[in-house]
Parts: C-alpha cells; sequence; structure tokens
C-alpha cells in the first residue's frame, strides 16, 4: 500500500493516523468513565492516564492535520447531493476540530485545577493558564459538552461511511480500510 | 579608701550585672511573622510537580551568632490546616492512610544542635516527629538580619528533603510511588522578629 495519499484512496499513513487516533478515543471514554467511579489513589492514577492519552491525541492531531495539507485528499464522490456534499464536510471539520478542542480544553482544565499535566511520567507540559476555580469548572463543562458533541459526530461519520458502503456501494469506506482492494 | 570603695563597689556590681545580663542577651528569643512566613512541601503527583503549604506553623527560635550552642530551634506544624490549593486533595491527604489528622494532628522538628558552615550558612540538626514516627533530620538554612521598624528582623530561608514513607506517610494503595512520589521537599521562608 501507498504510505502517500493519492486522490483515490488514503495512503497508509493517514490511514493508521485515522485508525490509531478512533482507538485512543475509545480509550479516553473508557478511562474517564472508569475514573468517575474510582476515589483516592486509583482515581488519580485513571485521570494521569487518561491525561497522558490526550496529549498522544493531541500530538497526533497536529501530525494529522500536517500530513493532509501536505497530502493529496480523496475527493468526496461527484455523485453527493449539495447538501451532503456540506455535511461531509462540516462533520470532518468538526472531528478534525474536536480533536484539537478536547485535548486543549483537557489540558486547561488540568492547569486550572491546579494539576499539572504529564506525558506518562515521562516529562510534564507547562500551565496553560494560572490556577482559576472558576475557569476550572467551565472547562469541566466545555470538555464534557465537547465529548459528546465528538459521540455525536462520530456516529454520523460512521452512519455515512457504512450508507456509502452499503447502500451507495462506492469506495468512500474501503479508501480508508487497510487491505483492502480499490478498483 | 572609703572613697574607692564607693565607687568600687557599685562598679562591680554593674560588672556582674552585665554579666549576666549578657549571658541572657546572648540567646535572643524570636517570634515567628506568620503572615510573611511560608512553609512550603513540593512533591511528584502523576509525573508532574505540586506544591502545598502549612499555613499554621508555631516557631519558637532563641538564637545568638556567638553562641550557637546555646541556640535553638523548636518547629510544630499544624498538619490539618495543610493547604494544597485543592479541597479534595486536601481531604484525602487529612485521611488515615495519609496523614491521620485525626491521629497525629501536628508534627514537630527539635533541633538538637545548630552549627554554623564555612560559608556562613547554618544547619539545624534534630529530629523531626511526624505521623507518630522519629526521623533524625538535618536542616540547612541562611539567616539574613535586618532592622525593621526598629526592632531586630530574621530571615530565615531553607529548604530540606524527607521521604514520607519513612513516616508512613502513605499506607495501603499510597505505599506506592507510581503515583505519589515518595521524596517531598520542603521549603521555608520564615520572617522572624526579635522578642521584646
Amino acid at each position: 500500500m501507498q504510505v502517500r495519499n493519492t486522490i483515490a484512496r488514503w495512503g497508509s499513513v493517514a490511514q493508521f493516523l485515522h485508525w490509531l487516533i478512533v482507538a485512543l478515543i475509545i480509550t479516553q471514554v473508557i478511562l474517564a468513565l472508569r475514573a468517575e467511579e474510582l476515589h483516592g489513589m486509583a482515581k488519580l492514577a485513571m485521570l494521569a492516564r487518561h491525561k497522558s492519552v490526550g496529549i498522544t491525541i493531541l500530538m497526533l492531531a497536529v501530525v494529522r492535520l500536517v500530513w493532509r495539507l501536505i497530502n493529496p485528499t480523496p475527493p468526496l464522490p461527484l455523485t453527493l447531493k449539495p447538501y451532503e456534499r456540506f455535511l461531509a464536510n462540516v462533520t470532518h471539520a468538526a472531528l478534525y476540530l474536536l480533536i484539537f478542542a478536547l485535548p486543549i480544553t483537557g489540558w486547561i482544565m488540568s492547569s486550572a485545577r491546579g494539576f499539572p499535566v504529564s506525558w506518562f511520567n515521562q516529562f510534564q507540559l507547562p500551565d496553560l493558564v494560572t490556577k482559576n476555580r472558576q475557569l476550572y469548572e467551565t472547562m469541566l463543562d466545555t470538555h464534557e459538552a465537547l465529548a459528546w458533541t465528538l459521540g455525536a459526530v462520530a456516529l454520523l461519520h460512521l452512519v455515512a461511511a457504512l450508507k456509502h458502503h452499503f447502500v451507495l456501494k462506492d469506495t468512500v469506506l474501503r479508501r480508508m480500510l487497510p487491505f483492502s482492494k480499490i478498483p | 579608701m572609703i572613697h574607692d570603695f564607693r565607687l568600687t563597689r557599685p562598679l562591680a556590681a554593674l560588672a556582674i550585672l552585665l554579666a549576666a545580663g549578657a549571658a541572657n542577651a546572648a540567646v535572643q528569643n524570636y517570634t515567628l511573622d506568620a503572615a510573611k512566613s511560608t512553609l512550603e512541601f513540593g512533591f511528584v503527583q502523576a509525573g508532574a510537580q505540586n506544591k502545598g503549604r502549612f499555613p499554621k506553623v508555631a516557631v519558637n527560635f532563641g538564637f545568638a551568632d556567638d553562641s550557637l550552642a546555646a541556640s535553638h530551634l523548636e518547629v510544630t506544624v499544624d498538619i490539618a490546616a495543610l493547604d494544597t490549593g485543592d479541597k479534595e486533595r486536601d481531604d484525602t491527604l487529612r485521611e488515615p492512610d495519609l496523614f491521620d489528622v485525626a491521629k497525629f494532628p501536628q508534627a514537630r522538628f527539635a533541633a538538637t544542635q545548630i552549627t554554623k558552615t564555612a560559608t556562613g550558612t547554618y544547619e539545624a540538626s534534630g529530629s523531626l516527629v511526624l505521623r507518630g514516627v522519629t526521623r533524625a533530620l538535618r536542616v540547612p538554612f541562611t539567616l539574613k538580619s535586618a532592622t525593621e521598624q526598629g526592632k531586630p528582623v530574621l530571615y530565615m530561608t531553607g529548604k530540606t528533603l524527607i521521604r514520607r514513607l519513612d513516616f508512613g506517610v502513605g499506607q495501603g494503595d499510597w505505599k506506592s510511588t507510581e503515583w505519589v512520589g515518595n521524596e517531598v521537599t520542603i521549603t521555608f521562608n520564615l520572617r522572624l522578629i526579635a522578642a521584646a
């Protein structure tokens, strides 16, 4: 498979980044939900992992955006209606925005709470804001609202991908799947 | 001779008084200016440096640079008053598995010896009682003297390191140092005012 994108399909780097981020987002949801049930040391550990994974997603998001900008983008099928094209563009833009916004709001939240972020105990990240309880509360609500938004947009993205594959029978899903043949 | 005697007697008395006074005045007692003093602790939590402070501290410091053997230092810390800037964390720290403030509300450092180093700094060696455990501790510090509003003032600054598990601060899950480091740095910046 090609490393770079072509106009017919996503290359291996774009696919790897896409699916890795999907896996990490699912991990994030699990870690966040588990942390809510815990307290003390166990909660601390779970949240520390959640922060580390979140920073990983942020770093991957940067790489992914740069990679997208310096590669061809496989175009949407010409058969799409204008509103479908619009919806696809908005969905993709929202997904990109959210993989930046979620880690950043989480990072601000940690700084505002006064619990600095570390990346897997390897290095400590600078605080984005000074300690501020009010801001922490606002960021906590924002982070949660963004998480639900991501869930909704990702679901729309998934449904659309399945529609392309099973209903429209085009290559839109297959061009993001490794090991799939594109005629 | 009588004349001389009359003169020497008060002089002798004065000399005795001065000598006694010198012995007393040699060690000056100081009281803590709590509003302008800090006692902080730094620790690693989940890979990141965090800090807290002990706002309620009592210091008993008697000091004379030329009489270090007679100088003394005792510091009592109200552990329950600890403040890391996060109520949830503070409450956790007060629990039985950590500081257990219900049983051990105070920590106390008492110097048994104060020495001066070649570079003009000082070191208080003594023992720290924390969570009911007594351990030897050396506390290096510097002193800067000043006269403020007509009163002699000392600024005592220093830093030392303790291991929380040496004192049992961390039972059960908290014995692990994976998420909360064992090493805790203690930094202090005290303003001490000469007692009348």
